[in-house]
C-alpha cells in the first residue's frame, strides 16, 4: 500500500474533533499534559508510542468516558458523550480483550448491536435494521460467517466483526484501540485494507491506536507520536524514520516542561519495528 | 382475581388435556388437581424466566449472584415469619431488591469488586434472619424449612399470584431490555458510546435478578436457586451457536429438568425442589459428557486424515 496522497487532508476544512490544552491524571500520575490536538473528516490519523504514555487515556477521554481535569473537548461542536455525538462515533475495542469468553453470540448479532441507540433500545424492528446490518457485514467481509459463533473465528475476523459492528451504528468517526493485537500477518494486511477503503471509500474519519509503527506509516495520512503530551504530529512522510526515532534516545524532549524528571527513551525493537520504552527511573 | 388465577384458569385446560399422557401414578396428578397444578404453573413460570435471566448472569460472570439473593431472601423470609407477615415473600423481596441495588452500587462504584460484595450481603443477610429467628421467634421452625428447600405443593393463591406477578413483568422486562442488556454485557463501554444507559440497565436487570429469585424461592428453595437460574443457562451454552439459540436451549432444558424432577420426586416422594435440582447438574453433566466425547472423536477423525 502506498502512503496515501497528502492532498486529500488539505483540502478538509471542518474540524470534527478539536482538543485545547487537554490534560489528564490518574491515581495522582499526570498521564496527559497539555495536549492540543484537531480531527478533520476524512482523516486517518496514527496515534502512535510506547505502553503506558496516554494513549488509551486520550480516546477514553474524546469518548466522553473520563473526564480531564484541564482543557476541552470539542466533537462535532459538542461534548463528548453527549446526545449530539452518540450514533456519530464508532469505538472499536480490542475484540481479543474485551469479548466475554463464555457466551455464543454470531456475527449478525453482534454487529446488530451496533445498530442500537437510547431510542430504539426497547422496541425495536428487526426489519429496519436488516439493510445497515447486512451492508456493515459485507463492508468487514463476513459474509460467509456471519451466523457463526464469534468464539469460533480467528482473531483477526473477530476484530473486523466489532470493526462491523460500529460500522452498523453508522458512525462517522471511529477510534480503534489497537486493532492489530493478537491477530496474524495476513489478517493484518486485510484489516489495514479495510480500514484505507473506509477512509477513501465511506470517507470515515479514523483514529487507530497501535504498536505496530510499521503496520501504521502503511496506512495513516498524519501520525502522532504520544507520550503524555504530543511529541510529533505530522503527515506521515515526515515521520522520523526508525533510526532516528531510535536517535532520540538521551535527548531533552523538545517541548519540555518542568514537571517532567522521567527520561523519555524510545527504542525500536529490531524484530518487528515495535515501539518499547526504556524507561530509566529516577 | 389476581394474575396467579389467570394463568391458572388459562393453563388448566391445557394440563387437562396432557394429563392422559402423563406417566406413573402420582405424576398425573399435576395435571388434574388445583393444588398440583399451582404447582406446576409455578414451577414452569419460574424456569421460563430463570433461564433467561441466567443467561445474563451466566455471560455477565455474575452466576453466584442468584445463590447470594436467595440467602438475602431467605434473611427475609426469616424476618417476616418472626413479624407474623401472612405473606413472608414480601419481606424476602423487600430485602433481596434493597441488597440486589446496594451490590450493584458497590460493584459499580468499584468499593468492591467481584464476587466479594454478594459475599458480604449473602452471609450478612442470612445472619440477621437466623438471629432474628432464634432470639424472637421461639419455637418457629417449619415454616421455615419450605423455603430453603422449596415447598412446592404448599404454594397457594396469593403465593401464586406474587410469582406469577414477578414472572410475567421480569418476563416482558428482559425482552424489552434484550439487546440493550446483550449490548452492554458483551461490550460496556462501546454500549455507552451508543448512548445507552449502561448504569440504569445494570440496575434494572439487578432489581429484576433480586425479584426473580424471590419468586423461585418457594418452588425450588433458597439453597437451590441456582439449579434453575445457571444449570439449564450452562447447558443451553454447551450447545447453542447463537445468543439467541443458547436461550432456546436454556427453555428445553429448563423445562425438561422440571417435568422430570416433578416426576421422579412424585413417583418416589422426595423433595421435588431437590430432585429438580438433581435432574438439572444430571442433563448438565450427561451433555458435557456427550459433548467432550463427540469433540474427542472428531478430533481424532481429523488427526487420521
Amino acid at each position: 500500500m502506498q502512503p496515501p496522497a497528502v492532498d486529500k487532508m488539505m483540502t478538509q476544512t471542518t474540524p470534527i474533533l478539536e482538543i485545547k490544552d487537554l490534560s489528564v491524571s490518574r491515581g495522582g500520575k499526570v498521564v496527559l499534559y497539555e495536549v492540543d490536538l484537531t480531527v478533520r473528516k476524512g482523516e486517518f490519523i496514527g496515534l502512535v508510542g510506547p505502553n503506558g504514555s496516554g494513549k488509551s487515556t486520550l480516546l477514553l477521554a474524546i469518548l466522553g468516558v473520563l473526564n480531564p481535569q484541564n482543557g476541552t473537548i470539542d466533537l462535532y461542536g459538542h461534548k463528548p458523550m453527549s446526545r449530539n455525538t452518540h450514533g456519530r462515533i464508532g469505538w472499536v475495542s480490542q475484540a481479543a480483550a474485551v469479548m466475554p469468553k463464555n457466551v455464543r453470540i454470531t456475527v449478525r448479532e453482534l454487529i446488530r448491536l451496533g445498530t442500537l441507540n437510547s431510542k430504539n433500545m426497547f422496541f425495536r424492528r428487526k426489519s429496519v435494521h436488516r439493510e445497515k446490518v447486512d451492508a456493515a457485514i459485507k463492508m468487514v467481509g463476513l459474509e460467509d460467517v456471519a451466523d457463526n459463533d464469534i468464539a469460533r473465528l480467528s482473531g483477526g475476523q473477530r476484530q473486523r466483526a466489532v470493526i462491523g459492528r460500529a460500522l452498523a451504528s453508522s458512525a462517522e468517526f471511529i477510534l480503534l484501540d489497537e486493532p492489530l493485537v493478537g491477530i496474524d500477518r495476513e489478517a493484518r494486511n486485510s484489516l489495514l485494507k479495510l480500514l484505507d477503503k473506509l477512509c477513501h471509500d465511506e470517507n470515515k474519519t479514523i483514529l487507530m491506536v497501535s504498536h505496530d509503527l510499521a503496520a501504521i506509516r502503511q496506512t495513516a495520512h498524519r501520525m502522532i507520536y504520544l507520550e503524555e503530551s504530543i511529541r510529533f504530529d505530522g503527515v506521515t512522510e515526515d515521520f522520523p524514520d526508525l533510526t532516528t526515532l531510535a536517535g532520540l534516545r538521551g535527548i531533552e524532549p523538545v517541548h519540555g516542561h518542568a514537571h517532567e524528571k522521567k527520561e523519555f527513551t524510545p527504542t525500536v525493537s529490531e524484530s518487528d519495528g515495535t515501539l518499547n520504552r526504556n524507561m530509566e527511573e529516577e | 382475581m389476581g394474575i396467579g388465577s389467570i394463568v391458572l384458569d388459562l393453563a388448566s385446560p391445557v394440563l387437562e388435556f396432557i394429563a392422559p399422557m402423563a406417566p406413573g401414578e402420582i405424576f398425573p396428578y399435576f395435571f388434574t388437581m388445583e393444588m398440583f397444578q399451582r404447582a406446576l404453573v409455578a414451577a414452569i413460570l419460574v424456569t421460563v424466566v430463570a433461564g433467561v435471566l441466567g443467561s445474563f448472569l451466566l455471560v455477565r460472570n455474575l452466576a453466584l449472584m442468584g445463590d447470594g439473593l436467595a440467602h438475602v431472601s431467605f434473611g427475609g423470609v426469616a424476618v417476616g415469619v418472626v413479624l407474623g407477615a401472612s405473606s413472608p415473600l414480601w419481606y424476602a423481596l423487600l430485602f433481596s431488591v434493597v441488597s440486589a441495588i446496594l451490590i450493584h452500587e458497590m460493584q459499580t462504584r468499584e468499593l468492591l469488586t467481584g464476587d466479594a460484595s454478594i459475599a458480604i450481603f449473602l452471609t450478612g443477610m442470612l445472619a440477621l434472619g437466623l438471629v432474628v429467628l432464634r432470639v424472637f421467634g421461639g419455637g418457629i421452625t417449619s415454616d421455615i424449612e419450605g423455603y430453603l428447600f422449596g415447598s412446592l405443593l404448599l404454594i397457594d393463591k396469593e403465593s401464586l399470584d406474587l410469582i406469577a406477578t414477578i414472572t410475567i413483568l421480569s418476563l416482558i422486562s428482559l425482552m424489552m431490555l434484550y439487546s440493550g442488556l446483550l449490548s452492554t454485557t458483551i461490550d460496556p463501554l462501546a454500549a455507552r458510546v451508543q448512548g445507552l444507559p449502561v448504569r440504569a440497565i445494570g440496575l434494572v436487570f439487578s432489581i429484576i435478578t433480586a425479584a426473580v429469585v424471590v419468586s423461585m424461592v418457594q418452588v425450588i428453595g433458597a439453597l437451590l436457586v441456582t439449579a434453575l437460574l445457571v444449570t439449564p443457562a450452562a447447558t443451553g451454552q454447551l450447545v447453542g451457536r447463537s445468543f439467541r439459540s443458547c436461550l432456546i436451549w436454556t427453555q428445553f432444558f429448563g423445562i425438561s429438568a422440571v417435568l422430570l424432577g416433578l416426576y421422579l420426586s412424585a413417583e418416589h416422594d422426595s423433595g421435588s425442589g431437590a430432585m429438580i435440582a438433581l435432574v438439572a447438574a444430571t442433563i448438565f453433566a450427561v451433555v458435557a459428557i456427550l459433548q467432550v466425547t463427540w469433540k474427542t472423536v472428531i478430533r481424532r477423525a481429523d488427526n487420521w486424515n
